[in-house]
């Protein structure tokens, strides 16, 4: 049964090659489609590194109670060649992020997109003393 | 000139939104967030010129220049083997018109399929991820040889090899422990050739040249290959390598490197630990040089067979950038808690006489 799986799996990404563009890890693996969440909280930490930057924010609960989350970003040297540095993530900084809850429903989740409360993407907005 | 790459990634951005738009009309589409114009900034192409008879300038020892920083994002999404539409026609029978035409339809393609890019429909990565977005392909298909553009059949030995790997494999589940994931999920090594095959992101190559070395750095994984030049003979065949081991030397203006000693762990495309791996590294101009690779495995194939891509020069700063992958591979931590999740949810399913199935999910992911 499961080698029919594996079989039937490989099968679909023979006929989707060069459809799909694989990451490094499988996020189908790691994240849930069906759990999407949106969050909005200020950065309390900022881990630039391989092979995927992670960044926390801790946000606010409707009891009063405050919840860190970590979400996954790209990869520093991506992000680089695009211009995008670790100066981008500033600590305390208020940020939106939707994205895809841990399988393990863990506060961890796949950061898709990250505004600042007024829309600007936070990865591609112009740095602060270009605004 | 950045005036027509933010024109171009305006227009693009466009396309993608009008896409998403669709799919969502559609009610298809499962979102997090729809994509917009600023999630692509711009990304400077290199020039690849091709000179016809391009002799490279020679390193102060009289080598063939081939050093520096290069990519090969825009190969990316190129076919493998020839596709059915060009069936009887050679590489060299596709015209530059027909290669721009296709080009163009590929890169018109790649804007429509923005929202299935990730595995999650509708939820793609952000795009300033994507290095390979819109790809400028160099030919057609990559496979020059056999002139068919096919690789040749496997052997049945090979057939009976890749049957019981399939066999143990399907012993455990996709992730069982961290032995179950690949070499690549699990930081360890893309292999060669998998190390300069196109990806996401991490396209990034630096070739140093000294007088007697060549040593070429891979940024995905973080690679390095030192390959002696000269005839030195290759290592006991009982000593057996990830990355196999490499012998170079310049014929003409190419660098062709005979890489031999590879394990059973990093075949490609079901390649034995006999294989004979030839690379040729040909300068085609200034900026770009052809790599082409040439599998001898009589164990997997009755024949040899070859395929090529370019690899174009880019500015020194924009080379390998360290991928120091295990430092936070938390995406391992990640899929095993997953699976055990899923276990766990299965479990409390059975118990309500609920039979619930695992989640398809291919744990060889990271080879493709």
């Amino acid at each position: 049964m499961k080698q029919t799986l594996l079989t039937l799996i490989a099968v679909v990404m023979l006929l989707a090659g060069g459809v799909r563009v694989a990451a490094h890890h499988s996020f189908a693996a790691e994240f849930d489609d069906t759990k999407p969440v949106k969050v909005t909280g200020t950065i309390t930490k900022v881990e630039w590194q391989n092979p995927h930057i992670w960044f926390f924010i801790d946000v606010k609960n409707p009891d009063g109670s405050v919840t860190n989350w970590a979400f996954s970003g790209g990869a520093p040297g991506q992000l680089m060649r695009r211009g995008i540095t670790r100066e981008t993530l500033k600590i305390g900084s208020e940020v939106v992020v939707e994205g895809f809850r841990a399988k393990d429903a863990s506060n961890n989740g796949f950061g898709q997109k990250v505004t600042y409360p007024d829309g600007r993407n936070v990865f591609t907005a112009a740095p602060p003393s270009q605004q | 000139m950045t005036r027509r790459y933010l024109l171009t990634a305006g227009v693009l951005a466009m396309a993608c939104a009008t896409a998403v738009h669709a799919q969502q009309q559609k009610g298809t589409v499962r979102t997090a967030a729809p994509i917009n114009q600023s999630d692509l900034p711009a990304r400077l192409r290199p020039e690849a010129k091709i000179i016809k008879g391009y002799v490279p300038p020679k390193t102060a020892w009289g080598d063939p220049q081939i050093a520096g920083a290069y990519t090969n994002s825009d190969e990316s999404g190129i076919p493998f083997e020839r596709p059915a539409q060009f069936d009887a026609k050679r590489l060299e029978d596709i015209t530059p018109e027909q290669l721009a035409a296709m080009v163009r339809e590929r890169q018109t393609q790649t804007v429509e399929r923005t929202p299935t890019l990730s595995e999650f429909p509708g939820a793609t990565s952000p795009l300033h991820w994507f290095e390979n977005y819109r790809a400028a392909n160099s030919r057609a298909w990559l496979v020059t040889d056999p002139p068919d553009g096919h690789v040749p059949p496997a052997t049945d030995e090979a057939n009976a090899r890749n049957a019981a790997r399939a066999r143990a494999r399907s012993a455990h589940g996709p992730a069982d422990g961290p032995e179950d994931r690949s070499m690549y999920d699990r930081c360890i090594t893309r292999g060669i050739p998998g190390s300069m095959m196109p990806a996401i992101y991490g396209n990034s190559y630096q070739i140093l040249q000294g007088p007697s070395y060549v040593v070429i750095k891979y940024e995905m994984v973080n690679e390095t290959r030192i390959i002696p030049l000269g005839p030195v003979p290759h290592l006991n065949g009982k000593i057996r390598r990830y990355l196999g081991d490499a012998r170079g030397h310049f014929e003409g203006n190419t660098l062709v490197v005979e890489t031999t000693n590879f394990t059973d762990k990093t075949a490609y495309r079901g390649s034995s630990e006999h294989l004979t791996l030839v690379e040729h590294f040909t300068p085609l101009g200034p900026n770009t040089v052809e790599w082409s690779v040439t599998f001898d495995d009589p164990h997997t194939w009755a024949k040899p067979w070859t395929f090529a891509m370019n690899l174009t020069k880019v500015p020194d700063e924009q080379g390998p950038f360290e991928y120091a992958c295990h430092e936070g591979n938390y995406g391992l931590h990640n899929i095993l808690t997953a699976a055990r999740a899923e276990e766990a949810e299965i479990r409390a399913a059975a118990a309500k006489g609920i039979v619930k199935a695992p989640s398809a999910q291919d744990p060889d992911e990271g080879e493709k």
